[in-house]
């Protein structure tokens, strides 16, 4: 195919957005290494914080940067990243695929480099006129002075003299990744308060629990609990319909739907790029907030029970196959709907005959997945008033004190519902096998 | 002989890389022609045939089909003249999980209401009918069978069948047998060929062999960079000729 003749205004409208776009992947490169030194800083002052709090501490025992202190910070951390930034090959540049090269395509000396850094300073400190007078090659202050070039990766790979790599544990970015990982780890370590040492010194108390949890007490299997009105098989019962009923439901409103969240259904209109977008947004948001919570707005509205408890997870069962659905309807081979609009069928028919065949197996095998999620979920959403086998399982948890079989008749609960879980899986998976 | 399609000054041009499809291409095709279209990759031959019923919308350019202006057919005209138009694709667009029958039913949606084709129900005639074209392509005894299920060669023959479906007064063909061995290639192009003979339909097919292209076809375009470089007859295609189309270095292949 041939490139179009002549090129137009737009087409110089384009090339300026070009060099723009470069420009951008630049400074995102370049703000990514600011940030990670950002972050180290961070983590630095909260080692500080946990380790030696001897130096300026506030009212509350905090140590805190006096007034002096952020800016110090902020200036160190971006004296860093033009440092490393001039002299190696950084995070955000690995990331955003630039790479520095002279402008006669070879790797610059160490005098190009620290030209290069001198120069980067003069460039922040008049950043605006520095970016009014880019060049004609996207060319910045300090790129003119050093003769060298910030290009994309794929542009010069060819033209670059071949060098052996150096192995990416001794490069910049591999040094940084490997420290932004193990502060990461450390700092993680610290916020979650995590203590090894409690797992034994308390594995005393929790032994004699362990002791009656292995023993479950059955006894209200079947017979109902006179407290609690209800028995374990009761309670499993009831959770295995919120579960389906929630499943049912949620996947009955999600069929519709997911088209309408599906791109290559839409996406010939403005119109249907609104809904597009609608939807999407609607799946995304109802999906993030987890069933436990809807459980708590329900369990409010209509009442503790397992009512509440259907709708919450009804709610977050449609948002969650609605997105995975329209992902399907997405990923469908395009060959039969083609096939169909050039026999002259209607939209309508496209979608019927064309569409629907190909996605009913995969709607049935995540409507199944999604069922093995429910049953799990409606066994914790009884905590918080959502009805079925968790609320027998948090009722004995709170009479420990109470009943001298609290906790046996808590293993009882947790031995049936895993029973219950592994058979209901093991089924789903085998039926899921047989539909794809 | 009158003319049953006339392309005129038609223009793709793909938004996005700015890459020109077609330029500005113009022919016409005759009533009970077996037209063969032949390039390189890329030269635009499916964009073409794409754009004759409009599953790829064109730039600029006329389509004009027996008298109705396709290029400016309001959606219920453009059904009534896709449906005079069949389609065979290189891959062969079959629903691969719906059965060989409901692949060749689908020929007929666009006779159908929109309520009988919502409720699937063909009516009687319709699947006779579709018996016997699978009957004429010669694997009525997979009809039942998923579209899956079947190999290259007979996924293509119910895609004919579909075709055959709509009783088309033309029918494009997009590299039909270029997903086929040769001798499935040959039987598929003799179906092709007894609908041009047979029931005078016109065909329009891109074609990757010029072997096949001159002994099958009655006339020849071959386009480069979307626009035509040659039309005539399949005979007159010489060394030359080959070498304008493919480019310098191009040597032929033949199947046989």
């Amino acid at each position: 195919m041939a490139k179009r003749p002549k090129k137009s205004e737009f087409g110089r409208f384009n090339a300026s957005l070009e060099r723009f776009a470069v420009l951008r992947s630049r400074a995102f490169a370049f703000f990514l290494d600011w940030a990670a030194w950002g972050y180290i800083s961070y983590a630095v002052m909260y080692f500080l914080n946990q380790y030696w709090y001897t130096w300026y501490v506030d009212w509350y025992g905090t140590l805190v940067l006096p007034a002096w202190g952020w800016p110090i910070v902020v200036l160190a951390t971006l004296e860093l990243a033009i440092l490393m930034h001039a002299f190696g090959h950084g995070i955000g540049m690995s990331l955003f695929g630039t790479k520095l090269v002279t402008t006669d395509a070879d790797y610059p000396t160490r005098k190009q480099r620290w030209r290069r850094f001198l120069w980067m300073h003069a460039s922040l400190v008049m950043l605006p006129l520095t970016l009014l007078r880019t060049g004609q090659d996207g060319a910045l202050l300090h790129d003119r002075r050093s003769e060298t070039r910030m290009r994309a990766w794929k542009d010069v790979k060819d033209v670059l003299p071949a060098r052996k790599p150096r192995a990416w544990i001794r490069t910049q970015s591999g040094i940084m990744t490997l420290v932004l990982i193990g502060v990461t780890f450390w700092l993680g370590w610290e916020i979650t308060e995590i203590d090894l040492g409690m797992l034994f010194s308390r594995a005393g108390m929790s032994a004699r629990i362990w002791k009656d949890l292995v023993n479950p007490d059955f006894v209200h299997f079947f017979q109902p609990d006179p407290m609690l009105e209800q028995s374990i098989v009761q309670g499993l019962i009831e959770s295995i319909f919120i579960a389906l009923l929630a499943t049912l439901m949620g996947g009955i409103i999600a069929f519709p739907l997911s088209f309408l969240g599906a791109r290559n259904i839409m996406g010939f209109s403005p119109l249907g790029w609104f809904v597009y977008a609608i939807m999407r947004a609607f799946f995304n948001i109802f999906r993030s907030i987890e069933s436990i919570l809807w459980a708590v707005i329900f369990a409010v509205w209509v009442g503790f029970g397992p009512f509440a408890g259907v709708l919450a997870l009804t709610l977050h069962t449609f948002a969650a196959l609605g997105k995975l659905f329209s992902e399907q309807v997405e990923g469908i081979d395009p060959g039969p709907l083609e096939a169909i609009a050039s026999t002259g069928g209607r939209r309508v028919d496209v979608v019927l005959f064309g569409v629907i065949p190909q996605i009913v197996p995969s709607y049935l095998a995540f409507s199944l997945y999604r069922w093995d999620i429910n049953i799990r979920m409606a066994t914790v959403i009884a905590l918080v008033g959502g009805g079925g086998i968790g609320r027998v399982l948090f009722y004995y948890k709170n009479q420990v004190g109470f009943l001298s079989n609290a906790w046996n008749q808590v293993g009882a609960v947790v031995v049936a519902i895993v029973a219950v879980i592994w058979l209901l899986d093991y089924i789903s998976g085998r039926v899921r096998e047989k539909i794809i | 002989m009158d003319h049953l399609l006339t392309v005129e000054n038609l223009t793709k041009v793909y938004a996005r890389g700015e890459v020109l499809a077609l330029n500005d291409m113009s022919f016409s095709v005759e009533k009970g022609e077996f037209l063969v279209l032949i390039g390189l990759s890329g030269s635009g031959k499916s964009t073409l045939l794409r754009c004759v019923n409009r599953l790829i919308e064109p730039t600029a350019g006329t389509v004009t089909f027996d008298g109705v202006d396709v290029t400016r057919a309001s959606p219920s005209e453009l059904r009534r003249v896709r449906r005079r138009m069949a389609m065979i694709f290189q891959h062969f667009n079959l629903v691969k999980r719906s059965t060989v029958l409901t692949n060749v039913l689908s020929g007929k949606l666009g006779y159908m209401s929109p309520w009988s084709s919502a409720a699937h129900k063909f009516s009687r005639s319709d699947i006779n009918k579709a018996m016997a074209n699978l009957e004429r392509v010669g694997i009525p005894e997979q009809a039942y069978k998923r579209a899956d299920e079947l190999s290259g060669g007979q996924q293509q023959r119910v895609g004919i069948a579909r075709a055959l479906m709509q009783a088309p007064d033309l029918l494009m063909a997009d590299e039909p047998v270029s997903a086929l061995d040769p001798a499935t290639s040959h039987s598929v192009m003799q179906h092709l060929e007894v609908m041009n003979q047979e029931d005078g339909v016109t065909v329009m097919t891109s074609l990757h062999f010029l072997g096949l292209a001159r002994r099958y076809g009655t006339r020849i375009l071959a386009l480069k960079d979307g626009q035509i470089v040659y039309g005539g007859l399949p005979s007159d295609i010489d060394e030359v000729r080959f070498r304008e189309i493919y480019g310098e270095e191009a040597e032929e292949v033949g199947v046989r």
